[in-house]
């Protein structure tokens, strides 16, 4: 606990405050990679803003741009192959996981000084005292736009999530919509690769999403039960982190799939009788 | 009296991409406002393929398809909002989020539009239709806790909520036992009687040939080898291929 006692409150009200919006807003849009069957989208996209991040990094430039640039150009790249190409979207994620990955590690080699920087670390494992109050707000606007698209485009994602097909026969255009959740889960990782960092982040999207579904037959509901998993699991994640000295990447991912093996010795839906 | 052309095919073909044969060889078939024709033929005959060749949903690789006067290539997210579509053994999965009446709701939405509220008058059109179907006590299950002829009649209580101009049925029996087959080819009748509702719906069972059919296109290997009254397309050799 001696971490908390040195660190200024108004740090510690940041922190708290970034976590809960990264942790409601990555698994906000979780709920919908998740329903997609997308999961290695969030693995793909975070190896993407982490590459983006080193690049930035190793040319002296803003990361949070170039991991922003990185994934948005990942939903770019997968939304059309998957239409246009008769392969499935695990497939290419797949070979743009390997690619990111093996692009975010050479671009680490280039960062000046040292390789292994503190600010290239933060960038894999995340960081609880690299959050600032413009993180906080930037999380906060990204947050609150993700929120309004959702009720205003509700019947179209609802329809959509329950089979794209059906949903282009009711008459409605579905690829739009489909390429917006990319575009959305590309900027929601990009902001909040700096707590997380870039190599766990998919955890952030995928467990308390993954943890909902145990729960809810009605999406609605998983939609709300979603991002409140996501902040408790965050925030479970930063205790630990602030307790242990582990990396907050780390010590969220280690809570979320904990809470995600709870929900499932819970769920109803796997009940009997 | 005069006829109004509702649906208009002029020598269209679709190819599966990456396929070398066409599904649908150079199709010309004229279809007017309240007929109901029954698609019939053997697997693979391209009966799916010319269900969804006209509603847009397969985007065919030669000819014209023109609904209500409009092209589909041009306009095709308008016409699917006038067109319910019944798709063939639909399957969900067991854990899916979405409840009947979720499912039902969801035929409105291309309807309701844009940036429009669902309104009181839409849940109701989904009671109406829970109600005309027989499954209103289904209303709150979750659609993956369904057998696959409760499914079936959620999928057709969902177009009629949705009020269409022409309806699309592909193979709406599959799942059903004798007995509800009877019920829904009786429902799916009257809803073509009442409403002048232009109706086309593929068929595998000849024996539950719905009673309004007065039209029959007996497709194989995407061609149309006949298209006429029932009295004549089912010929005594056609019923015994179909029994064996």
């Amino acid at each position: 606990m001696s971490i908390l006692t040195i660190l200024p409150l108004k740090t510690i009200i940041i922190t708290l405050l970034g976590t809960c919006l990264a942790g409601a807003v990555c698994s906000l849009i979780g709920a919908f990679i998740v329903r997609m069957k997308l999961t290695s989208l969030g693995f793909c996209m975070s190896h993407a803003a982490f590459a983006g991040s080193a690049l930035g990094l190793a040319l002296s430039l803003p990361p949070l741009w170039f991991a922003l640039g990185f994934s948005i150009l990942v939903a770019f790249i997968l939304g059309p192959l998957t239409d246009k190409s008769r392969l499935q979207p695990e497939v290419i994620l797949g070979i743009l996981f390997s690619l990111t990955m093996a692009l975010g590690l050479t671009f680490l080699n280039f960062i000046p000084d040292s390789a292994m920087s503190s600010t290239a670390m933060s960038i894999l494992w995340g960081s609880i005292l690299g959050i600032t109050s413009i993180d906080v707000l930037r999380l906060s606007v990204l947050t609150f736009t993700v929120i309004l698209i959702i009720i205003l485009f509700f019947k179209e994602f609802h329809a959509i999530m329950f089979n794209r097909k059906m949903a282009e026969a009711s008459g409605i255009s579905t690829k739009p919509f489909y390429y917006l959740i990319l575009f959305l889960t590309g900027i929601t990782v990009a902001f909040s690769i700096k707590l997380v960092g870039g190599l766990l982040i998919f955890a952030l999207i995928v467990n308390p999403a993954s943890s909902a579904y145990q729960f809810f037959y009605d999406f609605k509901k998983i939609l709300i039960f979603s991002p409140l998993f996501g902040i408790l699991f965050s925030l479970g994640g930063i205790v630990l982190s602030f307790l242990l000295d582990f990396p907050v990447g780390s010590s969220i991912a280690i809570i979320s799939s904990i809470g995600f093996g709870i929900s499932v010795m819970l769920s109803p839906k796997r009940k009997k009788g | 009296m005069n006829q109004v052309k509702i649906i208009e095919m002029n020598k269209v073909s679709t190819i599966y991409e990456g396929e070398k044969t066409p599904s649908l060889l150079g199709i010309s078939l004229y279809v007017n406002q309240g007929e109901f024709v029954c698609i019939i033929g053997p697997n693979g005959a391209g009966k799916t393929t010319l269900l969804e060749t006209l509603n847009g949903l397969l985007p065919h690789t030669e000819g014209q398809i023109r609904i209500m006067g409009q092209d589909i290539r041009e306009r095709g997210i308008f016409l699917r909002k006038k067109i319910g579509y019944v798709p063939q053994e639909f399957t969900v999965d067991s854990l899916s989020p979405f409840l009947v009446k979720d499912i039902v709701l969801m035929g409105r939405y291309g309807q309701i539009g844009l940036l429009k509220n669902i309104s009181r008058n839409d849940h109701l059109l989904v009671d109406n239709s829970l109600k005309v179907m027989g499954i209103e006590e289904l209303k709150y299950r979750p659609i993956g806790k369904l057998s696959g002829g409760q499914l079936q009649k959620v999928m057709i209580a969902r177009v009629w909520a949705k009020k269409p101009t022409i309806l699309f049925l592909d193979e709406p029996f599959s799942n059903l036992d004798y007995h509800t087959t009877y019920k829904v080819a009786r429902k799916i009748s009257s809803f073509h009687e009442e409403n002048h509702l232009t109706t086309l719906m593929v068929m595998h069972d000849l024996n539950s040939l719905p009673e309004r059919c007065n039209r029959i296109i007996h497709l194989e290997e995407g061609k149309i080898v006949k298209d006429d009254i029932p009295e004549k397309v089912l010929t005594e050799d056609l019923l015994e291929t179909a029994a064996r």
